[in-house]
């Protein structure tokens, strides 16, 4: 695989035709927040059937599960079954509005992504597959106050056994869709246990003692409603923790999760640089100083130049993951890392310097590049810092004998 | 109902700014394309009468659409079976080779190769703008012929009352199936078509459907067949002869007026209107 086939592309091109239509006008609103990110997302779902291609595979799933009597975590439908439909809709979705592509990303690929890989075949049934289908929408809450980067070392959410069920008490923050979402996979330290014996479990906004925070005001990705969660003695019977009563430590799951909120990260950088050329590209060649276009003058050409560079390295990374992912042989930590560390620190230089060609025009609200430089920063803080990226490469470079 | 749609790819107008004209001929290599608009409204049409609006998937009539053009116009017709058209033919040729004259005798080759009960086209296309074809062909096939439609109802898919908008109004005719039909912007409304396999409560959205992504990753398995132009015209002479193409003029800055004096000014000494 080195390009997308004919059907995909059909798909790219009919997702953009839908964005410039269906989403693009809506932008401005999205991200003051005038108007929700939901019922968008809802009819993107529908027009492109997507809770129909859940229904049938989860109707698949139930078939296979009953020949088989048995199913093993981790199969069955992963956001749209195909990582290259996702990853073209990711990255269509940000070249119109990256907070829309993370938002509708933490619902289905985050929150609907860790129960389809970790929960039981009941818990796919009652709460993936109303994710999927966009009737519900959900959170993945790891993050803490005092516990980011090191986010299982501090964690300080606890859960305490009680009865058949759990209780659990702590705080989340900088959760994605926490204001709005109606479940959340939420990771705790069992009390008592040994320190680093961690469980995730899915908690309902519905249970007493959950609570959540308005949105936050941030720097970028204002159409993504990012928020805290705090939950308050929440009982949470024991059909809730993710994988069942066997369930082994949830960190080996968390961390799969972060692998794919790294992978979900390239198609979005590779849209925001995307985006980034073609602006660029057309303001270069109508704006005119000195008499001529812009895009004569050689420091022009070179910004230009250097963003169309990145380009077509990032979808190199972005074709070598998809690739890994069918052939089933997972990038490495530190060749996953190295692609998420590229990716964010390019996209925010490329829209930067998208910005920067455009002068004041790009500094406008409303210029596309402008969102665009605010957004693209999130991708060197979410999923894991740059730091945290490069530490990553460094052990196991250096380990590896 | 079986309905032909005549369906074509046509560079991007949102990217007019691109061609170039060189040698007496319009340049089109880099040209982004897309399918005409108008034969999009026209495929939309096709597929709102052959189905229940309230359960698209159920097929009601077959939709075959048809391109003239090389096996890279394939695209277009893959993008009208994933809307939801039943079955496609290209028409191998290149732009150069054909004319509305011999696409409307081609046409008619083919339409009484299939057997259509309508022909549904988009009143003209956006690149050469000619709209002859749907004239022409209902002429060769001595079909009764409707332009620029606005709105359809389809009358028990015997015949169709057709309106078309003029200044003032709209004129209505009623053709007797089968006949060939060209469509305007208005028939992709909420409202443009009405049959009696949809029921009245239902609304469509305006515009033109968006083809769901299983649809598009299923349309490959759709038919697609090949046929030869000169197995439908042995005579490919053409008509029509292009003698050459002009960029239209850089249009002049406009000028910011202050005052409506000064606006009646103008337009008294510049634009001499008043
Ligand atoms: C918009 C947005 C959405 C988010 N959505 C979610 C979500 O849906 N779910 C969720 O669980 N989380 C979410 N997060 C949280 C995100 O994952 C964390 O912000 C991130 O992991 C970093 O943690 P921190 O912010 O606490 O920074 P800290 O860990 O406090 O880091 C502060 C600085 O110290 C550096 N640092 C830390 N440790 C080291 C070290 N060992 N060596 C060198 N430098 C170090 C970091 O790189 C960083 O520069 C979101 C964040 C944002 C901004």
């Amino acid at each position: 695989m080195l390009d997308f086939t004919e059907e995909q592309k059909l798909a790219q091109s009919t997702i953009r035709a839908w964005c410039a239509q269906h989403l693009e006008p809506h932008v401005l609103k999205l991200e003051s927040g005038e108007m929700s990110v939901y019922p968008v997302m809802r009819e993107l779902a529908g027009t492109f059937g997507i809770p129909d291609m859940a229904r049938a595979a989860f109707a698949k799933m139930r078939e296979r599960r009953e020949a088989a009597k048995e199913e093993r975590p981790g199969t069955g439908f992963k956001g749209l079954g195909d990582a290259s439909l996702m990853a073209i809709l990711t990255m269509e979705l940000t070249r119109c509005c990256p907070g829309f592509a993370l938002a509708f990303g933490a619902t289905l690929g985050l929150f609907g992504g860790a129960v389809m890989a970790r929960g039981t075949p009941e818990q796919k049934e009652k709460w993936a597959l109303p994710v999927f289908t966009l009737e519900k929408i959900g959170a993945w809450a790891l993050t803490e106050p005092g516990a980011g980067s090191d986010a299982f070392g501090s964690m300080k959410t606890v859960a305490r056994k009680d009865g058949d069920g759990y209780r659990i008490s702590g705080a989340k923050t900088f959760i994605t869709n926490a204001p709005f979402a109606d479940c959340f996979v939420v990771y705790a330290k069992m009390a008592g246990a040994e320190a680093s014996d961690v469980r995730a479990f899915i908690v309902e906004r519905t249970a007493k003692g959950v609570a959540t925070s308005a949105p936050f005001k941030k720097m970028g990705m204002h159409a993504s409603p990012t928020g805290e969660v705090f939950l308050d003695d929440v009982r949470v019977p024991a059909d809730q923790l993710l994988g069942g009563e066997g369930a082994k430590n949830a960190r080996d799951a968390a961390k799969s999760s972060l692998n794919q909120e790294r992978f979900g990260m390239t198609p979005m950088c590779v849209g925001i640089v995307d985006r980034c050329l073609v602006e660029a590209v057309k303001y270069a060649k109508t704006r005119e100083q000195w008499g001529r276009p812009i895009a004569s003058f050689q420091l022009v050409q070179e910004k230009i130049a250097r963003i169309y560079t990145a380009r077509s390295i990032m979808y190199t990374l972005l074709f070598r993951q998809l690739e890994a992912d069918k052939t089933g042989t997972p990038l490495t930590a530190a060749e996953a890392s190295a692609s998420k560390l590229y990716c964010a620190r390019t996209a925010t230089e490329c829209a930067m310097e998208a910005v920067q060609l455009m002068g004041g025009a790009g500094y406008m609200t409303g210029s596309v590049v402008e969102m665009l430089a605010r957004d693209a920063k999130l991708f060197q803080i979410g999923g894991g810092t740059d730091e945290i990226q490069i530490l990553r490469i460094a052990r196991e470079v250096l380990e590896s004998p | 109902m079986k309905i032909l749609v005549p369906l074509k790819r046509v560079s991007d107008p949102d990217n007019a700014n691109k061609i170039k004209v060189g040698a007496g001929k319009v340049e089109t290599t880099g040209l982004e394309w897309k399918p005409n608009p108008f034969d999009e409204y026209a495929v939309e049409t096709a597929l709102r009468l052959t189905e229940n609006g309230t359960n698209a998937k159920a097929r009601l009539g077959e939709v075959t659409v048809v391109t003239f053009g090389p096996k890279e116009t394939e695209t277009t017709l893959r993008a009208a079976l994933a809307t939801g058209a039943d079955k496609a033919i290209r028409v191998d040729t290149t732009d150069d080779a054909i004319d509305g004259d011999l696409l409307a005798r081609a046409l008619k080759a083919l339409v009484e190769r299939e057997k259509p009960d309508l022909v549904l086209l988009g009143k003209q296309q956006v690149d050469g703008d000619a709209n002859q074809v749907a004239q022409l062909l209902a002429e060769y096939l001595g079909w009764p012929q409707a332009t620029f439609a606005g709105q359809i109802t389809s009358e028990a898919d015997k015949a169709l009352l057709v309106s078309r908008e003029v200044d003032g109004g709209s004129i209505k005719l009623r053709v007797t199936l089968p006949a060939v039909v060209s469509v305007d912007l208005r028939i992709v409304n909420a409202v443009g078509v009405t049959s009696m396999h949809t029921p009245p409560t239902h609304k469509y959205s305006d515009g033109v459907r968006f083809a769901a992504l299983m649809a598009i990753m299923a349309a490959k398995k759709k038919s697609l067949t090949e046929v030869k132009l000169t197995d439908l015209s042995p005579d490919t002479a053409l008509k029509i002869k292009y003698t050459g193409f002009d960029l239209p003029p850089a249009r002049k800055a406009g000028v910011k007026i202050k005052t409506v004096a000064e606006l009646v000014q103008k337009l008294k000494t510049e634009a001499k209107v008043l």
